[in-house]
């Protein structure tokens, strides 16, 4: 049953053995032991989970290991830079944007997929955009700030 | 004492680990040598075991063991923590609620038997292949349904399935007397709708068993890790509470559900030292729908008696609680004294009763959930106080003013007794109203409305003004009410000889960012950087003794505790001040960090004191060294915030959903130390009860299945369904504790909830809608505006 | 939930009454059913495997024929037990000759489910129900040819 996949995570290659029924977010986080990803549900529908696959923010609960593999994954682990944060994770912090921390990581990933498609989003794109996040402390309030904050600072000076 | 850090929006410190993904949550731990359990679930609401047949799957591979309720024959439930009486003085029904059940499953999701097993996947393949044959019986779901004749019974030793009965207020006689005097009467039947906290983080517990020291660790994501191991050590596994630590890591969020002793906490500390391995259970979302305390669940009949100037003459209340299954943790205390006793709201009703049955079902255990008690009470205030407006054709918001509290500050006036046994500390109810009518712009809305309406569009205002009671309690009352624990709050602030200070409070961060705002006022009673002040919880064997965090009591049980050692160790380190700079304690002023001989330019800094502390080579005799002290504080009264929310929906006419196009909240929290992290707090209650009255609530089908299990069936409120909050804040401090705080956890969720279906009610009261069952979903308003 | 529906079936009421007591054609209509054995008169053991989107999983109990009308009419009782939950169903299953000498099948009836099965509730149940209903009755037309 079990296979090996060869992903690359944060920029380091990974060839682990799997088990074909292994999903992705479980390869995260017992094989690799990157526990930033969380599991919030088992129905695909909280988000928390949400990683980057050759950048494009994905639930990894809703794919397997094996199909993530020759794939390039971000983590909420690898979008700091060095000991410099991502705009994301300073805007979070400074709009305070998280409460419980738990739903955080997947917004973020969540928020990072959609500036990388539209740097300077409305308040309803951003809260269409989340749709499939569920944050249980925030009101998502704070999050829109942070989100709308972030993209302002993203944005190439003109 | 200058105030840097008390008051500002710092930046939250515990940010940096939740931002990079160094969270660490229970189910991120992993120890050597760690098995994994899964429970066997009751797929039955109601039906008792006839066999369980572990054999297949003890001999798979990877399996370890299997425990089934033979196991737990002869060991405790789990109890609850709170007695309370039937109105004849005797106590209240408690059923055993075993860690596993034996005979008799009561609800769908009921625990029959765990595997444990090398991976949690091989322990759930192996709980496939248990076989257990049940004999189904008829299942009740329904307060009211379970107390009529014949219906089937959630436990065979209670013949009416009631839990106990309850009465608060004036002589019901009194009470009559008035509503017979009154000059309108309005009436409402409502159903506060059971709903799920869904804290996202689900229960996480890993078991731990030392043979070299006998001694058990159990890592929980709880609110109160020492009320954890104080019920469990004591009432359910008898094991000694010294041999136990229980740790509480990062937390993904309570909102009430992780105050609770559930049996998996049990079960896998018991199972560690049997197995003397660490066993870890983590509970999947749709187990957390099924075991997961619920939250709400009452049926009521209200009538609110007016005179004919508008002024409220009575209140009196038919209330059936449903319970579920089990008495939970504190299940007695929510219905009754955490609701019963916000009868009086911010009125001055001059006769309140509330009749209360507390009821068991055949469902899911139902305890406090963010407000407890206190937004049903709210709920159904507010409802009548908007609907008698309408009814009686007098603006909601002068009813209120015409009917308010007057304002008293609990220290140049007394405090407001009420009908139901509290008395409030201090309040101005007017100035939220006020002011809440000021930022909706209410003088120009009604033009608003008048004008949308001619455009085919559906605009409504909502009102609530609501009191809560929080910073719980007083030990003393309580403990005379029926809780089975003091309510107090220890911190220690324990000095390093460098001056850096870790404070450990028995209060428990899981979201609330104590970790900032505790250190804030350590940092400034100190007068030092905030960087010098860690805050540790969480941790039994670090903190000596803790109730936890619930009922927004942190900052005015704990918080003031905390400020208690703080003036012990001014009052030692000005001793050892006064003798490095020889003069006498009461020539020395302390502020910014120092003491300062008066009128002179001497003075010593807080970090030589430390030093001095801990290396006393010129140090007063007869003084101790060290700087470390401890305190338990309890609080003297309740603290009662309050304020005013305002909704203005629009319902679309065609299809019936409902829009929440500005939501006005003005709260009184008292005073404030971290105003961004209490912005926070109130955004995520509105959050929460603006859910309850538009999406959320749990069905169960006639037999007792719960068919709302999962996300995709359960509606929680997502970034889509909220608007951008407008929110303000009036200070009225508490006048009984050293901070002058009140707590804002739940006011969110206690004032919203009403403001929304108020709102609703507004926009569509000329089609004739008068009341509807909460959440107020398209198809509920379609039907009612149609009259379908 | 309930099942209600009805199907105009190629073939008269003779010979649809028989197919519907022929446990080995009933197992090969049926969607899932891998084994249907007949434990007693009317009482068979049935071993079925269903899987259509998140529902799937192993089942085994028992199918029953109960007041019987010949030609006419039987109560259909189920019991079905699997991991993901168990379901009891009471259908009444009414046959009527057509004008073209076919037969009208209709079905009313309630399933009671427990488990994951109930939780995951109407939005799938009844969709899954409609699946299994349509596979029935289009292998019973195919198999139909074949007897």
């Amino acid at each position: 049953m079990a296979e090996t996949v060869n992903i690359t995570v944060n920029g380091t290659q990974h060839s682990k053995e799997v088990e074909g029924r292994t999903l992705l977010v479980h390869f995260l986080r017992d094989t690799l032991g990157l526990t930033g990803t969380h599991v919030g549900c088992d129905t695909s529908s909280c988000g928390a989970c949400t990683v980057h696959i050759n950048g494009k923010a994905v639930k990894s609960c809703s794919m397997l290991a094996a199909q993530a593999d020759g794939k390039s994954i971000t983590t909420i682990e690898g979008m700091a830079n060095g000991d410099e944060l991502h705009p994301l994770q300073e805007s979070f912090r400074e709009k305070h944007g998280l409460q419980c921390g738990f739903c955080t990581p997947g917004m973020i990933m969540t928020a990072a997929d959609l500036l990388n498609h539209n740097p300077n989003p409305s308040e309803t794109d951003i809260r269409e955009a989340l749709e499939g996040n569920i944050c249980r402390c925030t009101g998502y309030h704070n999050i829109v700030e942070a989100i709308k904050d972030a993209a302002e600072k993203m944005a190439v000076p003109a | 004492m200058s105030n840097k850090y008390i008051g500002q929006s710092v930046k939250r410190v515990e940010d940096k680990r939740f931002i990079t993904g160094e969270g660490r949550y229970t189910d991120d731990i992993v120890l050597p040598r760690m098995v994994h359990a899964y429970i066997l679930r009751s797929p039955y609401a109601h039906a008792r075991i006839k066999s369980i047949d572990t054999s297949e799957a003890l001999a798979m591979k990877g399996v370890v063991a299997i425990y089934t309720g033979k196991d737990f024959e002869n060991i405790n439930g789990v109890p609850c923590g709170w007695q309370v009486n039937f109105k004849d003085g005797t106590t209240m029904r408690e059923p055993k609620h075993p860690l596993l059940v034996l005979d008799k499953v009561k609800h769908a999701g009921d625990g029959v038997a765990m595997v444990v097993a090398e991976t949690k996947e091989i322990a759930a393949d192996a709980a496939e292949a248990i076989n257990v044959k049940y004999e189904v019986l008829k299942a009740v779901t329904n307060p009211k349904e379970a107390l009529a004749p014949g219906a089937p019974l959630v436990h065979d030793e209670y013949p009416d399935n009631i839990a106990f009965d309850w009465q608060i207020g004036n002589d019901k006689a009194e009470v009559d007397a008035a509503m017979d005097s009154a000059h309108h009467i309005t009436k409402l039947d409502f159903t506060n709708n059971r709903v799920v906290p869904n804290a996202m983080e689900p229960r996480s517990y890993i078991g731990d068993y030392d043979t070299a020291y006998d001694r058990y660790t159990l890592y929980t994501s709880t609110q109160n890790p020492h009320l954890i191991r104080l019920l469990m050590c004591a009432f359910v596994l008898g094991i000694p509470e010294h041999k136990v630590r229980v740790v509480g890591p990062d937390v993904g969020g309570g909102f009430g559900s992780k105050i609770y002793h559930y049996t998996e906490e049990a079960l896998v500390t018991w199972a560690a030292k049997q197995l003397r391995r660490p066993i870890k259970w983590t509970s999947d979302r749709s187990e957390a729908f099924l075991t997961d305390a619920h939250g709400r669940d009452h049926v009521s009949t209200a009538e609110m008696g007016f005179d004919k100037d508008g002024h409220i003459v009575g209140l009196r209340i038919k209330t059936y609680a449903n319970l579920g299954a089990y008495l939970s943790t504190f299940a007695s205390a929510v219905p009754t004294y955490l609701h019963g006793t916000l009868l009086q709201g911010v009125y001055t009703t001059p006769k309140i009763h509330l009749d209360m049955t507390c009821v068991f079902t055949h469902t899911t255990a139902v305890d406090a959930y963010r407000g407890a008690g206190r937004p049903e009470a709210t709920y159904l205030l507010e409802r009548l106080m908007d609907v008698s407006a309408h009814e009686m054709g007098i603006d909601p918001a002068e009813l209120r003013f015409k009917n308010f509290i007057p304002p008293f500050d609990g220290v140049n006036q007394a405090g407001y007794q009420t009908q139901v046994a509290l008395q409030y500390d201090s309040g101005n109810y007017h100035a939220v109203l006020e002011r809440g009518l000021e930022m909706l712009g209410y003088a120009d809305f009604k033009e608003k409305q008048a004008e949308a309406r001619k455009n085919g569009k559906l605009l409504g205002v909502g009102f609530s003004t609501y009191i809560e009671a929080c910073g719980i309690a007083p030990s003393a009352v309580v403990g005379s009410l029926g809780a089975r624990a003091g309510l107090f709050e220890s911190a220690q602030v324990r000095v390093q000889p460098t001056g850096k200070v870790n404070v450990y409070t028995g209060s428990h961060s899981h979201g609330q960012g104590h970790e900032t705002s505790f250190a804030q006022v350590v940092a400034d009673k100190l007068g030092i950087p905030l960087a010098d002040v860690e805050i540790i919880h969480g941790d039994s064997d670090a903190v000596a003794f803790g109730m936890g965090t619930y009922g927004s009591r942190s900052l005015a049980v704990g918080g003031s505790a905390i400020v208690k050692s703080i003036e012990k160790v001014l009052e030692k380190g000005a001793k050892i001040a006064a003798h490095k700079l020889e003069c006498s304690t009461d020539d020395l002023d302390f502020a910014d960090g120092k003491w300062t001989v008066k009128g002179t330019d001497k003075s010593i800094g807080f970090g030589d004191v430390a030093l001095t502390a801990y290396v006393p080579h010129v140090y007063p005799a007869n003084l101790e060294p060290g700087l470390d002290f401890s305190s338990f504080y309890d609080p003297a009264n309740f603290t009662y915030p309050f304020g005013c929310h305002i909704a203005v929906v629009e319902v679309d006419a065609e299809t019936g959903k409902v829009t929440i196009k500005r939501f006005v909240a003005v709260d009184d929290v008292g005073n404030v130390i971290n105003p961004m992290i209490v912005e926070g707090q109130i955004h995520g209650g509105l959050a929460q009860g603006i859910g309850q009255a538009l999406l959320e609530g749990v069905i169960y089908d006639e037999n007792g299945q719960l068919t709302t299990g999962t996300f995709m069936d359960y509606a929680m409120p997502r970034a889509d369904d909220l608007p951008m909050f407008e929110t303000d804040r009036k200070t009225t401090p508490c006048p009984h504790n050293p901070l002058g705080v009140k707590g804002a956890g739940e006011a969110g969720a206690i004032g919203s909830t009403p403001a929304v279906v108020n709102a609703v009610m507004n926009a569509t009261w000329h089609l004739g809608v008068r009341d509807l069952e909460m959440p107020l979903t398209p198809q509920r308003v379609w039907r009612a505006m149609n009259h379908k | 939930m309930e099942l209600t529906g009805s199907h105009i079936l190629h073939a008269p009421v003779q010979k649809i009454w028989d197919l519907i007591l022929n446990p080995e054609f009933l197992a090969k209509v049926t969607p899932g059913i891998s084994r249907l054995e007949q434990e007693s008169g009317d009482l068979y053991k049935a071993i079925a495997e269903i899987k259509i989107g998140p529902v799937h999983g192993k089942f085994e109990g028992s199918a029953e024929l109960t007041d019987k009308v010949e030609h006419e009419s039987f109560v259909l009782k189920v019991t079905q037990n699997s991991k993901i939950g168990n379901v009891e169903a009471d259908i009444k299953m009414v046959m009527k000759p057509t004008e073209n000498n076919e037969t009208e099948l209709s079905f009313d009836g309630v399933a009671n489910m427990s488990g994951l099965l109930a939780r995951t509730g109407n939005r799938v149940m009844s969709g899954v129900a409609n699946t299994l209903t349509k596979q029935f009755f289009s292998n019973f037309e195919k198999e139909l040819l074949n007897y």
